[in-house]
């Protein structure tokens, strides 16, 4: 009894100057391990032959042992905490070595611009359409009430494909308007699209022409539709594709498929730029398509998707747009 | 066009100095100014001389000695042109003056008299290409006489404006300074100036007769005959208008029908009466019948373009251009001008036919004014009268079986609220439409009548148009009415994640042209220019390059691989998304959608990544992460050969039993005519598998249980692929397999020879309970037997 009462004297500080796990799992193993006093002691135990002593002499024991294994749990916290401390202070990483980065690639800016111009009708209650690229000189121009004569017919302007013999000419068309007759053919009024893709033209290229380019068609038609909706609904989109504060200008201009006509222009940068052209659908449109106009009217506008990202992004040679470098593509991410 | 302010202001009133605000004017009428500048004289101090005496220098024969009053004082000046004596009026530099911005004039004697000053040329003063002798102002500005000593700047008429006006086709009417004119008065509310033609007429009628065999062609056919023309240039002040309009000067005859086109619009020709005859006849050429035109080219002509004879040859195509035979030249003494209005279709017809566009036909093609007719020709004659002391005969012709009249337009008021959206009563529309000259009558409707010169405004929307430029676009409210609706539609999303998907990947979206090169396709897609010609070619490129319509995207792909390897980067990796064209069944080409992207050069290495060049397997796994982006099932990669592709390392994409595309590397030998080396992996994949619409994907509730996870290795020769291996493996392993992943492949000398082990790891979880040995033990064998019935690989051990 004498012996364990002396454990709680000397083993506690023995415990608590333990300097290393592997200290004080040693003394863990000397004072309450299988060759320990205690161990002994609990042994000796069953010699006791009065119940009475016996239990409490092994409850004497017990509280001894309990004392001492709190305290080397403690005392085993505190130097593991250390330990590990001491390990993580030597696991150092050089932060600054570049990161195992994943790659980006980037969309062109050319779909981007177009995406957003999208997204802003989107916006307005449009939807989108597409159509074909090679396309009939009906869609193109006929429908579109530009006369049999019309110089954008000449070889000069407009690329034609050999596609066999045909009632009439196939060509690669010069704008999107041909969706506008191609989707009012399909479906009737009211008709809210934005039509994005690829135009072609007979020009060479150079820094602000390209025989491929895109452009982003609009076409609203109800039956009230007005030359102030046109204003304020491509107002509207400029605002939110070139900053709120940006002011807009419509200028009287012809095209065949619009009167009365429009350019419009809008001050960004310091200047005033000439961004797209617009109008309200002219009656003759509606006719092609078997709309009574009459009862309907309407505005188209079209815009170009490299003139809107240039104009933006201060790119001033078209080329830039069609030159597949990485180094001009990492800059659209 | 271009002219000058002054031109206009001899027509209009311009209430502004500002060239800004005036090219504001002309914009909101619709006349895009495209450029326009300032135009000062490049001398200065050089005023309006008159030459009192011309004697002989004593000491030189080839220069005479002058004395010239400039007003303040008489100056000695010696001069070595001899194009004037004593009383001629001329610009003379004045010592201190400076020409051409650096070029001083100074006093000098030579041979030992003194010169105080120099009188001036056309070319000394930027004046005009005449550079033998000076510039005699007495017959060329006659007025310059009464302003002996001013500037002689303010007699060219320094300062003035010159505007390059882009006039929309629509606007027939404004291709002259009048037209422009009566379109400023209108915005100005000024009135119109009189054109003040008005001819002395002399001598007998002209002996001409005029038969028109095609009114309908021909609906006006009017002129004047001029005698007593001295052929010569033209004055100073006329050719000057002429060189700021663009146009060369060649004689007076021409120019006054050049000046008087700019001036009123009206094209104009001259016919020499003596080689002429007397007689016109204007009908439909017969075929092949030809003529000689004024550019010396002999023109075959056909039925359907209408020509003017003497009655029996052609001496000119009918306002397309006129014929040598009748040309006007140095011995002409008597012109009839002819001022006819043609049919304009029938005019861009012949001239596109004959690939032959003159200033006339261009007018005439559009659309000229037939109620000009006579008054373009007097303005030509009364030119001549002053250029070439030409005496106009009485009696003009003037036939007109067209008798095209003004025409009218019912107009409801309602129209402009309808299609503008603000609302103008009777007096402001009437208004509007008067300041235009056309007249109204009624309250509403309202009968509009449109002059001649309109030809753009037939219906109410016409008037709109009208309405809406005077009442300015600016006083136009704006409104943003909403559509129906209907949002992004869902193909248009799925694009979207397809580009998003591949950005992540690292590759980036180039667009290429959707033309290629027949020489291209040579080695991609050689029976695409060949029998069944799949191909479709452009009937009129820019270039050999852009001849063909791309049946593929891999070229344009490869070239840009190749551009950006070219400019040094150690890789590339691109994308396209675009139409291809193919010859089908319809009446317009085969147009689908394709994805596209190659990788070629050599992946660059970092500290924690060794750099490796990419191959096939990348491209199938692409494939793959874009099948899982886009909730693709069943995609499998079947060995392949494709024209161009690497015989050993080309798959056929397949979803389902459906090819939908290529994944493969590159012919080395295609690669090379690219300019690449190495291996080049391209895809080229059909997109709109890729978009299909499956519905909401529906949530699978991940099993709580253990797994059982375990490697199995099989052996088997190179001709068993992969694919088939794991494929059976899947089926081995039933429902349970959560998860499958082939973590090796490797030949050696713990494989039996020509072997080649596949060591795949698998998952298996029930979702209802924990698997027990047996059960795993079951599923084990059950992998086993399917792997070596179905393809013959041997189980060789497993973990």
């Amino acid at each position: 009894m004498t012996d364990l009462t002396n454990l709680l004297q000397s083993v506690p500080p023995a415990i608590a100057s333990a300097g290393s796990l592997v200290e004080l799992e040693a003394i863990e193993a000397e004072t309450i391990g299988r060759g320990s006093g205690i161990a002994d002691a609990r042994r000796g135990l069953g010699g006791i032959t009065d119940a009475q002593e016996r239990r409490e002499t092994g409850r004497a024991i017990n509280d001894v042992a309990q004392e001492l294994t709190r305290l080397i749990a403690d005392r085993r916290a505190v130097l593991a905490l250390a330990e590990e401390d001491e390990r993580l202070q030597t696991d150092r990483a050089d932060v600054t070595l570049p990161g195992r980065r994943p790659p980006l690639g980037s969309t062109h800016v050319i779909t981007q611009t177009m995406d957003e111009i999208v997204d802003i009708f989107v916006g307005l209650g449009y939807t989108v359409a597409r159509g074909p690229e090679a396309e009939t000189d009906f869609y193109n121009f006929t429908a579109l009430n530009f006369h049999e004569t019309h110089p954008s017919r000449l070889e000069s302007d407009t690329l034609y494909l050999d596609y066999g013999e045909q009632e009439e000419e196939i060509l690669l068309r010069t704008h999107t308007s041909p969706m506008q007759a191609r989707y009012m053919e399909q479906h009737d009024p009211p008709v809210f699209i934005v039509v994005p893709g690829k135009v072609f033209r007979a020009d060479a290229v150079d820094a602000t022409h390209s025989p491929v380019f895109h452009q982003i068609e609009g076409l609203a038609v109800d039956d009230s539709i007005t030359f102030a909706d046109l204003k304020g609904t491509l107002a509207e989109f400029t605002r939110q594709f070139f900053g709120k504060d940006t002011e807009v200008k419509f200028i009287p201009h012809y095209f065949p498929f619009t009167e009365p006509s429009a350019e419009m222009h809008a001050y960004t940068k310091g200047r005033w730029i000439e961004l797209l052209g617009c109008g309200m659908v002219n009656p003759a449109v509606f006719e092609h398509v078997g709309y009574d106009p009459d009862k309907v009217t309407g505005f188209a506008f079209g815009m170009g998707a490299e003139r809107m990202a240039m104009v933006r992004h201060g790119i001033t040679d078209l080329r830039a747009l069609i030159d597949p470098d990485q180094r001009i593509l990492e800059q659209y991410r | 066009m271009k002219l000058t302010r002054s031109w206009l202001e001899e027509f209009v009133e311009i209430p502004m100095d500002d060239p800004e605000e005036l090219v504001e004017a002309f914009e909101s009428l619709g006349h895009e100014i495209e450029a326009w500048s300032v135009l000062e004289p490049t001398f200065t101090d050089v005023v309006v001389g008159r030459v009192l005496e011309v004697a002989a220098h004593p000491n030189a024969d080839k220069v005479r000695l002058t004395k010239v009053d400039v007003g303040t004082e008489v100056l000695d000046i010696i001069c070595g042109a001899w194009n004037f004596e004593a009383g001629a009026i001329v610009p003379v530099a004045v010592p201190g003056a400076v020409l051409g911005g650096d070029f001083t004039i100074t006093r000098r004697d030579i041979r030992g008299i003194p010169s105080n000053g120099m009188i001036c040329s056309e070319t000394e003063l930027d004046l005009g290409d005449e550079a033998d002798g000076i510039m005699v102002l007495n017959d060329d500005y006659p007025k310059a006489a009464q302003h002996i000593g001013e500037p002689f700047a303010d007699v060219v008429g320094f300062p003035d404006v010159l505007f390059d006006v882009n006039v929309t086709p629509n606007r027939p009417d404004c291709l002259s300074v009048y037209g422009l004119s009566r379109d400023l008065a209108a915005l100005f509310q000024v009135p119109l100036r009189d054109t003040n033609i008005a001819v002395t007429e002399s001598g007998e009628p002209s002996d001409l007769s005029v038969t028109i065999d095609v009114p309908e062609m021909c609906p006006r056919f009017a002129g004047r005959e001029v005698r007593g023309i001295t052929v010569r240039p033209s004055p100073h002040w006329l050719r000057w208008r002429l060189r700021q309009a663009g146009v060369r000067s060649i004689s007076n005859v021409v120019d006054a029908s050049n000046y008087a086109m700019i001036e009123f619009g009206h094209p104009t020709h001259a016919f020499d009466v003596e080689r002429l005859g007397d007689t016109i006849q204007v009908r439909m050429a017969s075929e092949g019948e030809t003529i000689v035109t004024l550019d010396d080219q002999e023109r075959t002509l056909d039925a359907r373009d209408i020509v003017v004879t003497d009655g029996t040859t052609p001496v000119a195509i009918g306002g397309v251009m006129g014929g040598a035979s009748t040309e006007v030249n140095e011995t002409t003494t008597a012109i009839f001008i002819e001022a006819a209005y043609w049919s304009p279709p029938n005019i861009l017809m012949t001239s596109k036919r004959l690939g032959l566009r003159s200033e006339a036909s261009a007018r005439f093609e559009r659309g000229a004014d037939p109620s000009f007719c006579l008054l373009g020709a007097d303005r030509v004659a009364q030119l001549l009268e002053i250029t070439a002391g030409g005496r106009p005969a009485p009696m003009p012709i003037d036939v007109d079986p067209g008798h095209i009249q003004p025409w009218t337009v019912v107009y409801p008021l309602s129209e402009t609220s309808r299609v503008l959206g603000i609302a103008l009563d009777r007096d402001a529309t009437a208004g509007l439409l008067e300041r235009l000259t056309f007249s109204v009558e009624g309250i509403d409707p309202l009968t509009v009548t449109v002059p001649t010169r309109r030809p753009d405004v037939r219906k109410p929307v016409d008037l709109v148009e009208e309405i809406a430029r005077l009442h300015g676009f600016a006083s136009i409210p704006e409104t943003v009415p909403s559509g129906p609706g209907g949002g992004l539609p869902y193909r248009e999303q799925r694009v979207r994640r397809v580009r998003e998907t591949l950005v992540g990947a690292g590759i980036f979206e180039s667009l290429t042209f959707s033309f290629i090169g027949a020489s291209d396709l040579e080695m991609l897609d050689p029976e695409a220019l060949e029998g069944e010609d799949r191909a479709i070619r452009v009937v009129n490129p820019l270039n050999d390059t852009e001849g063909v319509m791309r049946t593929s995207l891999v070229p344009g792909l490869l070239k840009g691989a190749s551009a950006n390897l070219a400019r040094r980067l150690p890789s590339a990796s691109l994308f396209e998304i675009g139409k291809v064209f193919l010859t089908g069944s319809g009446k317009l080409p085969d147009q689908p959608d394709r994805l596209g992207f190659v990788f070629a050069g050599m992946l660059e290495g970092s500290w924690h990544t060794p750099a490796r060049r990419r191959d096939i397997h990348d491209g199938t796994g692409l494939v793959q992460l874009l099948a899982d982006a886009l909730d693709v099932p069943d995609v499998t990669f079947a060995p392949s050969a494709r024209t161009g592709f690497h015989p050993g390392r080309c798959a056929a994409v397949m979803i389902g039993d459906a090819n939908v595309g290529t994944v493969g590397e590159i012919h080395p030998t295609v690669a090379d005519s690219f300019g690449l080396s190495g291996r080049v992996v391209i895809g080229e994949l059909d997109l709109e598998p890729f978009l299909t619409d499956r519905g909401a994907w529906q949530l699978v509730t991940p099993s709580v249980f253990p797994p059982v996870v375990f490697d199995m290795a099989f052996a088997a020769p190179p001709t068993v692929s992969a694919g088939s291996i794991l494929a059976a493996a899947r089926r081995g392993a039933g429902e349970l397999l959560e998860h499958i992943a082939l973590f090796d492949v490797f030949t050696g000398e713990s494989v039996d020879e020509g072997h080649v082990s596949y060591a795949i790891n698998f998952r298996l979880r029930a979702p209802d309970r924990t698997l027990t040995d047996d059960e795993a033990g079951l599923i084990r064998r059950t992998i086993a037997a399917e792997v070596t019935d179905a393809t013959g690989a041997v189980l060789r051990g497993e973990v």
